[in-house]
């Protein structure tokens, strides 16, 4: 058994979480054994795995605010445990914002409450729903997600939030940029860093952000919504598959955010 | 003048009740925890019942199915804190303000937080100390909000 095969991944599932199952597929679509893990799941359960994942979704409906009830729940203790012993922690969208609520991200001085947060989308405070790029932007070896990944790499994801612009004070943003935090910003599908491709006003442009050692990556956009070739909306990926079952069935796009993963795990 | 309008739930609080849950398995001593949403609203003296008979007539506000609406002091009481998050999207823009196609009237600018009163085991105001903590923990996150005591 290859050590990839071997590696456990947990999908962490709160009362309210939607993402679930998308995601446990993108991880096996990459070779990860993946489970999904409930919120009453004795913490000693969750304790074996080797990597955990928090998806998306309205973690206890967002009560008090996206993420702050569920960054409290025994489960993000193990979530904790896991990131301090190096494990990779990923989050994505509403497992974004527990991760900031936690203060596991951007994680700076070993904080035990939020630094920096998901606040409502600007301007307008409204929902947005829209395919967006991913830069790389950081050196790919700052984040263990990442280290498989050319410099300036562009991800497809889509951005499904009405709270995912980053907001910090101005210290610690200083900070998130002097520690190479932000891991990929939006950008357009050239790779260009243009106000019209954030959807949410975040500051810095930031979409996805590390914590200090770089095995916890919190992404506001979903990648696996976008990780097959058939789910993209354009695209030579998607225009050279056209009439291929198969090759419109293949992962792609997003994939790469998981395949990173398996990358580490291995 | 400023007029403060409270509109809170009269059916349970699923919020609410989350919270103190939370905040007690956190070690914060509380008995009970409240919400509800606060309208401060700088009106042309004279024109404040006209501006009172609008509010309860917009339903995005006030739902007298399942709501209470109150007019309350313009600040926040013992065991209360107000939250609002000042440079986010929020605040209406105005003069004129609009909500859901109504004008208010009068009205030259309008405040909104989201209000928690926090009582102890006995029913009275939760002591100052206790108030710091539950933001501490839970109710507040410093990095894009505020609050005000």
């Amino acid at each position: 058994m290859s050590a990839v095969a071997a590696a456990r991944v947990g999908i962490l599932v709160f009362p309210g979480t939607n993402s679930e199952d998308e995601t446990k597929r993108a991880c096996e679509a990459v070779g990860l054994q993946t489970e999904l893990v409930h919120w009453r799941t004795p913490v000693e359960d969750v304790r074996r795995y080797d990597a955990l994942v928090l998806p998306g979704g309205f973690a206890y409906e967002d009560r008090v605010r996206g993420g702050a009830i569920a960054a409290h729940d025994p489960l993000v203790g193990v979530v904790r445990e896991a990131a301090a012993a190096g494990k990779p922690v990923l989050g994505i969208c509403n497992g974004a914002q527990v991760l900031l609520e936690a203060g596991l991200v951007p994680g700076l001085d070993a904080a035990s409450g939020p630094q920096a947060g998901f606040a409502r989308n600007a301007p307008g405070g409204r929902f947005v729903s829209r395919r967006v790029q991913l830069k790389l932007v950081a050196p790919p070896q700052r984040c263990v997600f990442t280290a498989h990944l050319k410099p300036g790499s562009l991800m497809p994801a889509w951005a499904s939030h009405g709270e995912g612009r980053l907001a910090a004070s101005q210290h610690v943003l200083e900070r998130i940029v002097a520690g190479d935090h932000v891991v990929f910003t939006y950008a357009d599908e050239r790779g260009d860093a243009t106000e019209a491709a954030v959807p949410n006003g975040s500051a810095l442009a930031a979409a996805g952000l590390t914590n200090v050692a770089g095995n916890v990556l919190a992404v506001m956009p979903h990648p696996e919504r976008d990780a097959w070739t058939f789910m993209h909306r354009d695209g030579a990926e998607r225009a050279g598959a056209r009439g291929d079952r198969a090759a419109m069935l293949a992962p792609s796009g997003g994939i790469a955010l998981f395949a990173g993963l398996a990358a580490a795990l291995s | 003048m400023t007029v403060a309008v409270e509109v809170a739930l009269t059916i349970p609080d699923n919020e609410a009740r989350t919270a103190l849950t939370t905040l007690r398995r956190l070690g914060v001593d509380l008995g009970a925890l409240e919400r509800a949403d606060l309208w401060l609203f700088e009106v042309d003296a004279g024109r404040e019942t006209e501006l009172l008979e609008t509010v309860r007539s917009i339903e995005t506000i006030f739902n007298p199915n399942k709501h209470a609406l109150r007019v309350r002091d313009t600040a926040p009481g013992p065991g209360e804190a107000w939250l609002d998050e000042p440079g986010g999207p929020g605040r209406l823009a105005g003069p004129p303000f609009v909500v859901a196609g109504r004008p208010l009237p009068g009205v030259a600018r309008v405040d909104r937080y989201v209000a928690w009163r926090l009582r102890d085991r006995h029913g009275s105001p939760a002591a100052g100390k206790v108030v710091d903590r539950a933001l501490e923990t839970l109710l507040l996150n410093p990095a894009f909000q505020r609050a005000i005591r």
